[in-house]
Order: structure tokens, then C-alpha cells, then sequence
């Protein structure tokens, strides 16, 4: 593995990880922007905006752009979150020059009026899908509902009435401050050419004009606020808990990962064997999701509606628990040995190493090799695990539920 | 040496086949246990059996409990990764490779020696009723499988996850003599892939799988469509969600016939990439999707090309109207760009998938079911590069889409001149 790195003058940064044994190249543009970025007026910009820049640039139309990565057979795409709007590809070495190329002129697309206009009816179908997907759909309330006021619980999507309301100009507006290359990294991993890469990318966005865009962080610890909505067509209970958790930035990130398999896994965890093995409920699941400057334990648990009291209380009792009498030495070592595993199979293709890699610098401006982190989840102790438990007591949650119309 | 281009293979002497792909560069490993258990074989008035099986098998094994199980594979960082298919039961797993061994070792206890116990069937026969009930809150799926059901030649496509009916009624007796019946190692195939020392891993599943020659099973009586509930080409299912969720399946061929590659390449020009067909014309120019796509869906007797489309009410009667229309279209030309992409999306996809031990461990599994014998990546690029627009003219003129299998879940039904 070779580490490459390059500034551009206008503070554009290109960073790659070269392994000569890969049979692909990724590449990624990694956009700091999201949800949280936005204002309650324009909620779902930065989502609707990553649809707008696969409608091309002044010279290139949405069929050209299709056309041009479908030529490649590249598997490209991208998604936002709360705080990340990522571009993606990966393909064979030999595309991946004209596929850098195509990215760096799509970073500054053309937002034509009659593009978006289009575009707000494919949105507003996702919106709608995901209305259909209770599982999603809880977790997405409950963060607004955990995050209170904190523009970390704005809804990446938006609702039907902001993205109606939403007009092309204040998408412009969000995009030119929002999108500088000071706030942008372009990452590639597996099998490139760096001098290749780098003169690619030059060429275009080397001439885009310097910003200052920025965020600023401020931590929340949560609502503590229970919730529960009722959809006639539901047949299942839809339960969704979140807690405050470390940031991105926090050493004992990995603790707190580790934290949240032992609870929380999807088989041999806490959760697992007193919920999932004895039928109570049919998911039982928790993770630690790292922020820019906060964090969130979110559980996600779908069961009867006649288990929910059950469910509930087991939920408290394996809280309670990890905070009064802590984790176990063997119960550590097993969840240490199940993400160790996960991370060197995800890195193994050049896809999933773009999206460590990428995360990494946008969150630290750091270079972290795989060993490192696989280093940094060994070394992890029983005792750091309970100081995260002190920190962040899990057992302190919002809790949003969806579920069928209780019988009266 | 480059993946795909070797392939090891031995039998053992009760007649179960293992097939290894090495790969070099990787430190992980992904085996797969296919056994002849797949929901169609399983005889009828069982449906949903596999999901209780998959479940059960891993509550104790050997001399092991549930517990002292569950926490051997957590204790290896090991990966489960069950499915229940139309002929198979497949049970496998991705680990670090230097766990291998003791991996094996617990998954020979499983397939072979599991507990089976009375007390534990409950717990799992319930999490398999209640996988099906969460069915109806994820619509997009739901409609998928009732779409197989439908679709498929009974028992093909009858549904992996289970009848709700059929599942109530099973007993823990009859399930442990599914097992027994079905867990047949002389049919069984173990695929591994990525980094492991074949000769090792031949003489250790050997010593663990030895014995048992018993006769394969009969093959099994394959109806009419439509299956049992004779409900027709359209199935409407009324639901109170936000979108219509469209599920659209026509006839293809299957993996093996002279036309293949050419049925590939179609699907392929449909539904490839966003400049295909379908993207195009469902979404970017009228709006009327978010998710559109069709895909290849082939089993050893049949195969097909399915579709899924979801969308607002108002929007569902000419989403459909557009996608029946594209596959008609599809027959009246392609051009030599469209035939480009589609040729070049299916070679990257594969070589791009075969950076993964996991995928090549169940390609190559699958590869051997259906063909007797597996196709090396270059076969495959060779054959892919072989069609032509007049080979899949010719194909999609033989083969028409004019024949379709419709289901949809939502507030309003389609108009769809099916019976």
C-alpha cells in the first residue's frame, strides 16, 4: 500500500491509496454537506442536489452523463446523509480516466430550471418509498426527535412540503457555498495512475474559486423524548432508541463500536439472546454511529404488538446492566474478533476502502492504514468500554415508535 | 494468478462435490454449504420450513448448547450467511482464513449433528411467523415474492419465507425429519473461495463428511403456473401504503441455453445502467419513479426477467403502461451504443464481483448446480463479447415479452388486459 496526497491552490484535496494487487480502481469526490448544513426552509437540498448533478453541466446533458459512465460499465452512484454528500465509482483501472474526468466537470453541474422542475417529482416518489419502509422511516423521525431543535435531526430527504416549496435559485445559492474545494476531497483506492489522477483532476477543478465554507459544531445530548405514531396498514411495532454517543473525532470511537456490537449485534449480543433467540422480538439491533463533533447509539427493534411491554423492559434491564456490572472480558473478544473480520473482508475491495479512506480524511485529515484501525480495535479494554458506558449512559434514550392502531 | 482462472475440485467418496477458487491478495475466506433443501423440494404443506430450519440447526450442535454455538462462530469473527432458495438450503459463512479450520470444524456439527431439540423449536418455528407477518410492512419486497409464487411453474417459485398457515401447523417432529430427509451430503456442494489450502481443506471435509451414500431424491413434479391459489397474470393485493409497488415478470431462458448471453444482453439494454431503457424512459423523462430496474432471475427448470417499479397512485397506471411498452419495444431494435454499454456493464460487473470471496464462493457453487460444471470469468467475457444486435434481435424475436406475470400492492389496481 502507497499513501499519495496532493493540495490544490485553491485548497482542493486529492488523496489515494495505491495497492497493486487490486483488479479495480474507486474513486470518490467526499462533499461535507448534508442535511445538518441546511436551514428548516431548504431541507432536502443537499439530497435533491446530489440528483441534480448527474443532470449534467453546460455541455454535457443527463442522457450524455448516463451515457458517458454507462460506456465504462462503471458501477458509479452517490448518497448524502446528515452530514456527507458522496460520488462514487468503481471500475476496471483502464475506465477509470475518463470516469475521474466525467466526475471532476459534473462537480459543477449546470442546475437548469427545467431539470429540477423534473427531478422534484423523482424525490418526491423517494420520500414517499421510504414512507413505506417503516424501518427507515423510525429511525429517520427518531433522530429528529433525539436532535430536538439541532440541525443534526433535519431529515436528509426533506418532507413534501419543503422540497414543493424548495426553488432552483436557492439550490444555486446553497451549491456555490457549499460545495468549495476547501470542502471537498477527492479520494481514489486499488489500481490508479496518482499522476494520472492528479492532472485530471487539475484541469477543471483546479480553476474553481477558492471558499470558505465551514460548519459549525455543536454537540447535543439528546431529547430524552418517547414517541409513538399509529399506521393502520402496519402489522409490526417499529421501535427505534437513540442515545447521546462520542464523535467522529473521539479516540474511544472504537470503543464505543465495540460497545454497540456487544449489545447490539445482529446474532450473539445481549439483544440477540434476550430478544431475538427467545422469539420476542424478530430484530434486535444496535450501532454506534461517529458524527462530525457528536454521536448517536441507535437500536433499532421490530416485534408483536403484544410484546412491546416485554421487549421494552428486557431493553432497560440490558442497560441497566452494562451500566451496574459492566461487560465481560469473553464478551469483548468476541465482538473485537466479528469487527476485525468485517473490516479487513470490506477492505479488501477497493470500494470499501475508498469509504474508510474518503471518512478519514474528511473527519480527521488523517491517513489511517487498515492496520491501524484493526490496531486500534485491539487494543481497546474492558475498562474503556465502561468509561464510554459512563460517559454516554445508553440507558438514557428518545424513543420513537411506529406501529399498527392499537385495538380499543 | 489471476482469479477465475483456476478452479480445484474433488468429490468425496459419499459423492459430495467441493470447488475451490484461490484468490490472491485476500486474508479472508467465504465458504458455502449448498444442501438439496430449497423451498420447492421440501413437498408440500411445508412452506416456510426452511426459515425454521436455518434457525433451529444453530440452536446447539454436537456437544454444543445454543449458546456455547452461537458464541464458537462469534469467538472466530465468523460471518453467517443462511438463505433459503427454490433448491437449496445454503449455509455459509466469511471469516478470516486463519479460522478456517475451526470453522468447518462447527459448521460439520451443524449440518450434521444439530441438537434439534423440542424446546427450541418453538422460539425458531415463531421468529418464522413472524418474519412472515413483518412481510407485510415492507411491501417492496412482499410484492417481489409474490411475484416468484405467481410467476414460476408450482413448486418453483413457491415463496422462501413462508405460509403463515403452513408454518402453524408444523411440528418439531416433522421438521427434524425434513432435515433428515433432505440434508443429503452425495447432492450437497461446498464452494470456497479466497485464501485456503485446498488439500487441507479436502482431507478435513473428508474425515468430517464421510459416510452417508444415500439415494439422491426423486425429482420433483413441476405444475402449471400461477401455483395453487390459480389466482392468474394479475394479482392485486390492496394496501394502504404510499406507492403502488409494481412487480412485472416475463419469460427468459435459463443458464445453459444457446441463448443466454443474448437473454443477458437484453435485460442488460432494459435495465443495465441509468443510460438503459427503463431509467430512461420511466424515469428522467417523465418522473414518474424513483425505483425502476429489472434484473435476470434464473433457476435450473425456468428463468425470467423481473421488474420492480414503485409509485405514487396517480402515477402507477402509466408506469406500467410505459414499462410494458419498453419491453415491447425492445424487439424492434437496438443500436450498436446501446449493445456497447450493455456488453461492457456486465463484463466490469463480473470482474468487479470477483474481487469478493464471498460472491466467487456462491457463483461458483451456483455455476456447478446449474451447468454440472463452472465457467471461468474469461468463458463468460468471451461469450458476452460473442453476441451481437442481429444474435439479440433474433433472440428477442423468438422470444417475444408479450407474455407477462403481474402482481401489485397498494391503494389502486392496474388496468393490465391480463387474465
Amino acid at each position: 500500500m502507497e499513501f499519495k496526497k496532493k493540495i490544490l491552490d485553491n485548497g482542493l484535496c486529492l488523496i489515494g491509496e495505491f495497492n497493486k494487487s487490486a483488479k479495480s480502481a474507486a474513486i470518490g469526490f467526499f462533499v461535507k454537506t448534508g442535511s445538518r448544513d441546511e436551514t428548516m426552509q431548504i431541507n432536502g437540498v443537499s439530497h435533491y442536489l446530489e440528483h441534480m448533478l448527474f443532470k449534467g453541466t453546460d455541455k454535457l446533458s443527463a442522457l450524455e452523463v448516463n451515457e458517458a459512465f454507462d460506456r465504462t460499465g462503471a458501477q458509479f452512484n452517490a448518497f448524502t446523509s446528515e452530514e456527507n454528500t458522496v460520488f462514487y465509482a468503481a471500475m476496471l483501472p483502464e475506465y477509470l480516466a475518463e470516469v475521474t474526468d466525467l466526475w471532476a466537470r459534473l462537480m459543477r453541474p449546470a442546475l437548469r430550471d427545467d431539470d429540477f422542475e423534473m427531478e422534484k417529482n423523482v424525490i418526491k416518489e423517494e420520500i414517499a418509498m421510504y414512507k413505506d419502509m417503516p424501518s427507515f422511516d423510525v429511525m429517520d423521525q427518531c433522530r429528529s426527535l433525539h436532535f430536538g431543535g439541532h440541525a443534526c435531526g433535519y431529515s436528509v430527504l426533506g418532507s413534501d412540503e419543503s422540497i414543493d416549496a424548495l426553488t432552483a435559485e436557492q439550490m444555486r445559492e446553497y451549491f456555490s457555498r457549499r460545495y468549495a474545494p476547501n470542502n471537498i476531497v477527492v479520494a481514489c483506492a486499488g489500481d490508479f495512475d496518482w499522476e494520472q489522477v492528479c492532472s485530471l483532476i487539475e484541469g477543471p477543478c483546479g480553476k474553481w474559486e477558492k471558499g470558505a465554507a465551514g460548519r459549525e459544531l455543536t454537540d447535543s445530548s439528546g431529547s430524552w423524548k418517547k414517541k409513538r405514531i399509529e399506521k393502520s396498514n402496519l402489522a409490526r411495532e417499529h421501535i427505534c432508541l437513540m442515545s447521546a454517543g462520542m464523535s467522529a473525532q473521539d479516540p474511544s470511537r472504537f470503543a464505543a463500536t465495540l460497545l454497540g456490537t456487544v449489545i447490539g449485534d445482529d446474532v450473539g449480543s445481549r439483544f440477540f439472546w434476550e430478544l431475538v433467540d427467545k422469539a420476542l422480538a424478530e430484530a434486535a439491533v444496535m450501532q454506534f454511529a461517529a458524527m462530525d463533533g457528536t454521536g448517536v447509539f441507535c437500536s433499532y427493534i421490530r416485534c408483536g404488538s403484544e410484546n412491546v411491554s416485554t421487549v421494552m423492559d428486557i431493553v432497560r434491564k440490558v442497560f441497566e446492566s452494562v451500566s451496574a456490572k459492566g461487560i465481560s472480558e469473553d464478551e469483548l473478544r468476541k465482538a473485537k474478533n466479528k469487527i476485525l473480520s468485517a473490516l479487513v473482508i470490506k477492505n479488501e475491495l477497493p470500494m470499501g476502502r475508498l469509504i474508510d479512506l474518503g471518512f478519514n480524511w474528511t473527519y480527521l485529515e488523517q491517513y489511517r492504514t487498515v492496520k491501524d484501525d484493526l490496531d486500534a480495535i485491539k487494543t481497546v479494554t474492558v475498562d474503556d468500554v465502561h468509561s464510554v458506558i459512563e460517559r454516554c449512559n445508553p440507558g438514557e434514550f428518545t424513543q420513537f415508535s411506529i406501529g399498527p392502531e392499537k385495538a380499543s | 494468478m489471476a482469479v477465475g482462472k483456476r478452479l480445484d475440485t474433488y468429490v468425496l467418496d459419499n459423492g459430495m462435490v467441493i470447488l475451490g477458487e484461490p484468490m490472491e491478495a485476500v486474508e479472508s475466506v467465504a465458504f458455502d454449504f449448498m444442501l438439496p433443501a430449497g423451498a420447492s423440494v421440501v413437498g408440500e404443506g411445508f412452506c416456510g420450513v426452511g426459515e425454521v430450519i436455518s434457525d433451529w440447526i444453530f440452536r446447539g450442535a454436537g456437544d454444543r448448547s445454543s449458546r456455547e454455538l452461537g458464541d464458537a462462530l462469534d469467538g472466530l469473527g465468523l460471518h453467517r450467511s443462511g438463505s433459503v432458495g427454490s433448491a437449496h438450503l445454503s449455509l455459509g459463512a466469511a471469516l478470516e482464513s486463519s479460522n478456517l479450520a475451526e470453522g468447518l470444524d462447527l459448521y460439520a456439527d451443524i449440518i450434521l449433528r444439530p441438537s434439534l431439540q423440542d424446546d427450541e423449536f418453538e422460539p425458531a418455528r415463531q421468529l418464522a411467523i413472524d418474519e412472515v407477518h413483518s412481510l407485510d410492512d415492507d411491501p417492496r419486497h412482499k410484492v417481489m415474492i409474490q411475484l416468484r409464487e405467481q410467476f414460476y411453474p408450482y413448486p418453483l417459485g413457491i415463496s422462501t419465507v413462508g405460509h403463515i398457515e403452513e408454518l402453524k401447523a408444523l411440528t418439531a417432529e416433522k421438521t427434524r425429519g425434513i432435515v433428515d430427509e433432505h440434508f443429503r451430503l452425495p447432492q450437497t456442494v461446498f464452494a470456497i473461495a479466497g485464501k485456503y489450502d485446498f488439500d487441507k481443506v479436502c482431507r478435513q471435509l473428508e474425515r468430517l463428511f464421510a459416510g452417508q451414500r444415500r439415494e439422491p431424491a426423486g425429482a420433483i413434479e413441476i405444475g402449471s403456473r400461477a401455483g395453487p391459489q390459480g389466482a392468474g397474470k394479475y394479482m392485486h393485493i390492496e394496501d394502504d401504503s404510499s406507492q403502488v409497488h409494481i412487480g412485472l415478470m416475463a419469460e427468459s431462458v435459463v443458464l445453459g441455453d444457446e441463448d443466454y448471453y443474448n437473454a443477458r444482453v437484453a435485460v442488460s439494454v432494459l435495465s443495465g445502467g441509468m443510460s438503459a431503457r427503463l431509467f430512461t424512459e420511466v424515469r428522467e423523462k417523465r418522473g414518474l419513479c424513483y425505483a425502476i430496474g429489472a434484473r435476470y432471475h434464473g433457476l435450473k427448470e425456468a428463468a425470467g426477467v423481473m421488474c420492480y417499479a414503485g409509485t405514487t397512485p396517480d402515477k402507477a397506471q402509466e408506469t406500467f403502461d410505459v414499462i410494458r411498452s419498453e419491453f415491447g419495444r425492445l424487439g424492434e431494435g437496438i443500436s450498436d451504443d446501446e449493445l456497447a454499454r450493455a456488453k461492457v456493464g456486465l463484463k466490469s460487473d463480473l470482474i468487479l464481483q470477483s474481487e469478493s470471496s464471498s460472491s466467487r464462493a456462491g457463483s461458483i457453487g451456483v455455476d456447478y448446480y446449474m451447468l454440472g460444471r463452472v465457467r471461468s470469468l474469461d468463458e463468460i467475457k468471451d461469450a458476452v463479447e460473442a453476441t451481437s444486435v442481429d444474435s439479440v434481435l433474433g433472440y428477442l424475436q423468438n422470444k417475444r415479452f408479450d407474455d407477462f406475470t403481474v402482481v401489485t400492492i397498494g391503494p389502486k389496481e392496474l388496468t393490465t388486459n391480463l387474465h
